[in-house]
């Protein structure tokens, strides 16, 4: 297996057909498919000269495939066979990519472990004890291993930057807007992504020409015209301006992770970047968790009250129409989608709703507004991605209370609550596990956020890094 | 403090039920809950507006009024678990 760009140029058949029997080869280890795809009639009809020409790539399962079921891993959804395709599959399929396989994820995108998956958890690659991370674990893992060289995943708070740093390979998160999130399961619509993985940062300033661009199907997404950013990936870093984001270093506790990362700083420097510390408000940053997790929850809890069990997916027998979908959404929800749920409507209470709902959004402008100052003059922010290694699968959460907890494992969120662009690339290991260096920069900014990363790349010099697991 | 009965009487309300370890432990969540959102209540919010999107650009425009995107009846009714003349078919509401 090679890198996208790599690919392009050698025997489709033959990299399909051994991409795909790689998945099903990889499957027992790994858990990370939900659906496997024949390429058969794809590739009978695939465009020779697209941007991705004959690349078999892997789609989360939250992705809409006409024909194909797409359960986005909750039982809820068991055998919902999609009548469309989300945007970015007609993208996709239109520059010549081959689908062979729908991934797992944590149920309904909400988790960053996989370990909710109905199908059960993924693991990761290095060490298959260990979570891949969530909530677009299976994507991430099938690119670590090198069954596929990009996967689609989706990001609302880190789902795709926070696997891509536990699975060693890139995650890139555009700016909200730049890729139409028509016919993507939602979850929280004023935060939720499209991102994906690749294992080099030139194949991700391909892959986002690919999927950039206006839909009218999606209001959201932007008008900004979509450039060639594969022409600004030079990897010169000679003249970048950047930071380091303090808050989060401060309260990683993990030393070898500091290590390696103040060691690529320290080239990014010689490079001749110029790289100072920004620091943002404290208050702010400990208030990011409790931010997101009301916002998520609310926005979640209205948009899934589709899932009823009449029109698609699970259906109970029962004797009226409202024992239908209490019978079906109590079998087909687990137990932490049950929980996000009730915390969401809680929010949305009338009596809760400015002190806890509109209070959140107002703290999530303050934190955006905190951001954009620091980011003033600057060509992006970094910041180690985790303060850990992929954890154990058995592991519970850290202290929920703790500042490395609340800063170091949730800043990433950052770009969601801002909608800037941000991405992690693999920087080193610490223990044989990978760790990842994450960048924020500015909106629609990509071609040059792809260029620092395409320089620090070169630097850690772990281009196309697979973790072969047979 | 809500106790167990609450939070089973809320999920009710959502239209799913919770067994009696999943309400404890939405009680359980719910006391971490409240100590992190002290830390959002030390953020002084006052004369700031909420943010319900990340940018401020207009997402709504008037389009051309032609029919695009249609979904047919057909295939509207192909997830259905029972339909009945181009109907989707659940159990009787009116006794």
């Amino acid at each position: 297996m090679a890198t996208m760009l790599e690919m392009m140029k050698s025997n489709v058949e033959k990299n399909v057909s051994e991409a795909l029997k790689k998945a099903q080869d990889v499957q027992g280890k790994l858990n990370a498919v939900v659906t496997f795809v024949d390429p058969t009639e794809q590739l009978e009809n695939y465009n020779k000269n697209g941007l991705m020409a004959g690349v078999p790539i892997v789609l989360k399962d939250n992705v809409c495939t006409k024909g194909i079921e797409t359960t986005a891993s909750s039982g809820i959804l068991q055998g919902y066979v999609p009548i469309y395709n989300a945007h970015i599959v007609d993208r996709l399929q239109a520059e010549g990519a081959i689908v062979i396989a729908k991934s797992s994820m944590d149920e309904l995108a909400m988790g960053g472990t996989n370990k909710t998956a109905y199908t059960g958890p993924v693991h990761n690659p290095y060490d298959l004890d260990r979570i891949s991370g969530g909530s677009s674990g299976g994507s991430a893992a099938l690119v670590a291993a090198g069954v596929v060289p990009f996967a689609i995943g989706s990001d609302t708070g880190d789902s795709v930057r926070k696997p891509a740093s536990f699975c060693g390979i890139c995650g890139v998160k555009p700016t909200y807007g730049r890729i139409s999130r028509y016919g993507i399961i939602p979850y929280s619509s004023s935060l939720d992504h499209v991102g994906y993985f690749t294992r080099s940062v030139r194949d991700a300033a391909v892959a986002l020409e690919v999927l950039a661009g206006r839909d009218d199907r999606d209001m959201t997404s932007s008008f900004e015209p979509v450039p060639h950013y594969l022409d600004q990936v030079k990897g010169n870093l000679k003249g970048k301006k950047l930071a380091i984001l303090k808050n989060v270093v401060d309260v990683i506790e993990n030393k070898e992770i500091l290590d390696c990362f103040n060691k690529v700083v320290e080239e990014v420097k010689k490079q001749g970047a110029e790289v100072k510390e920004v620091e943002l408000n404290e208050d702010l940053m400990k208030a990011m968790l409790p931010t997101y997790y009301l916002i998520a929850n609310c926005e979640a809890t209205a948009n899934h009250s589709n899932l009823d069990g009449i029109r698609f997916g699970l259906q109970k027998e029962a004797k009226s129409c409202e024992d239908v979908m209490i019978a079906s959404r109590t079998e087909g929800f687990g137990s932490l989608i049950k929980k996000r749920f009730v915390i969401g409507s809680y929010g949305l209470f009338e009596e809760n709703q400015d002190k806890l709902f509109r209070k959140a959004q107002k703290v999530r402008r303050l934190i955006v507004e905190e951001l954009k100052n620091a980011l003033d003059g600057l060509d992006g922010i970094l910041a180690p991605a985790s303060g850990t290694v992929a954890p154990k699968i058995e592991d519970q959460n850290q202290d929920d209370l703790s500042d490395s907890y609340l800063v170091a494992e949730n800043h990433m969120v950052l770009g969601n609550f801002s909608g800037y662009p941000s991405a992690t690339i693999p920087m080193g290991e610490v223990g044989g596990l990978p760790i990842g260096l994450n960048i924020t920069c500015h909106p629609f900014d990509e071609g040059n956020m792809f260029d620092i990363l395409r320089g620090i790349e070169l630097i850690t010099g772990l281009e196309d890094k697979i973790k072969e697991v047979l | 403090m809500k106790d167990e009965a609450y939070f089973k009487q809320l999920a009710h309300q959502l239209m799913f039920e919770l067994s009696d370890e999943e309400a404890a432990d939405i009680k359980k969540e719910f006391e971490t809950l409240n100590k992190q959102l002290e830390l959002l209540e030390n953020v002084n919010t006052e004369g700031v507006e909420e943010m319900v999107y990340p940018f401020e650009t207009p997402t709504s425009f008037l389009r051309e009024d032609c029919v695009e995107n249609v979904v047919s009846v057909e295939d509207a009714l192909k997830n259905v678990h029972k339909s009945r003349a181009r109907h989707v078919l659940v159990p009787k509401v009116v006794k």
